[in-house]
């Protein structure tokens, strides 16, 4: 989703904390998305700190604010059921069935949610 | 009424993004092609409900939300179907699925309302989470107008492939510029002004354009795809 590939990261290591993504302060930015997305507000508060002391007031900010902004974004693709692109449909494919990725796609979700009894 | 946004932030956000933010929440209290400023807020208002909703959380548990009825607690007059999509792609959004299209579109919604509806709720989400990311309350509601929506003139859009109609892939910039290729861009294009909203909220908080950023190109890469992956959005 609008991830401009900069191939600079492992993108295993987005999720699986055993493995590391390459990203300077991952661990720690790691946990503030978490906390931002749960919104474990209090905990919020103390990874913020310590981003500040690790990163700078700046870099703080401008890390909630990519968090808030792919908080939304993600909302308008879930509700419109929009495909891949063609470009990262091609290139994604043995990675995206390599991290179940594809579980999350729209048919699937549609065709495990939408025929349960109440 | 105006609207403060970021107001007593302790954090140095940039002055084009308050402006940004500040000026898309006054446009939001408008109303617009087919929604009142007035239902605009209450979207809002119930988007934030959804959060202390006793039916979302009962769904959020079970294994999958439509296995659970019941009546959300509401907070707006907005009808029971505008209501069950906001709490649902506020609270839920990682288990989206057509039916909740299709029901809404059943229950008398149109998909541009249903298009106008889904950019106000993630438009607030943006605003919502960065106020509180940063430690601040979330923005008030302004006093939505009661003008009539104001009809729009009709888009462009296609069949191709999304449960909605999409903007077309012609490679012409958007409302707010960017080249409508991806899908993403595309997405509302029922609905031009929700994404003039959206992406003058995204873009100033995703530095689209080569806006200044102080974090690294992967960083932020790396934090867009964990939101991605937890909110386990297939895009």
């Amino acid at each position: 989703m609008l991830l401009r590939g900069s191939g600079e990261f492992e993108l295993q290591g987005v999720m699986d904390t055993t493995i590391d993504p390459g990203v300077e302060h991952s661990p720690l930015l790691g946990q503030l998305v978490d906390a931002v997305i749960s919104r474990r507000w209090d905990d919020v508060a103390g990874f913020r700190e310590e981003c500040v002391k690790a990163m700078g007031l700046q870099e703080t900010v401008d890390a909630i604010a990519v968090a808030s902004a792919f908080n939304g974004i993600t909302r308008i693709a879930d509700a419109t059921g929009i495909p891949l692109d063609s470009g990262p449909a091609e290139a994604t494919a043995s990675m995206r069935s390599e991290l179940a990725i594809n579980d999350f796609a729209y048919g699937e979700k549609s065709r495990k949610y939408d025929h349960v009894e109440a | 009424m105006q609207a403060n946004l970021f107001e007593n932030c302790q954090y140095p956000v940039r002055k084009a993004t308050i402006d940004a933010f500040a000026g898309v929440w006054q446009r939001t209290a408008e109303s617009g092609p087919f929604w009142t400023g007035r239902d605009h807020m209450a979207i809002i208002q119930e988007a934030r409900q959804s959060l202390e909703c006793e039916l979302c959380r009962r769904r959020l548990e079970a294994l999958s939300p439509n296995a659970v009825d019941g009546v959300h607690d509401s907070v707006t007059d907005l009808a029971p179907v505008a209501i069950d999509v906001v709490h649902r792609i506020r609270s839920d959004p990682a288990r989206m699925s057509k039916s909740v299209f299709d029901n809404a579109l059943a229950n008398g919604m149109t998909d541009s309302e249903y298009i106008e509806l889904i950019g106000i709720v993630a438009t607030s989400v943006v605003i919502d989470t960065l106020h509180q990311g940063l430690g601040l309350p979330v923005p008030e509601t302004l006093p939505g107008s009661d003008a009539p929506p104001t009809g729009q003139k009709e888009p462009e859009v296609v069949d191709d492939g999304a449960w909605v109609r999409l903007a077309p892939r012609d490679g012409e910039l958007n409302e707010v510029g960017i080249p409508r290729q991806a899908n993403i861009i595309r997405a509302m294009g029922l609905v031009p002004l929700v994404i003039q909203l959206f992406f003058t909220v995204m873009r100033q908080a995703y530095y689209i354009s080569n806006l200044p950023i102080s974090i690294q190109r992967s960083q932020a890469e790396f934090i867009a795809a964990r939101v991605s992956a937890l909110n386990q959005c297939f895009y």
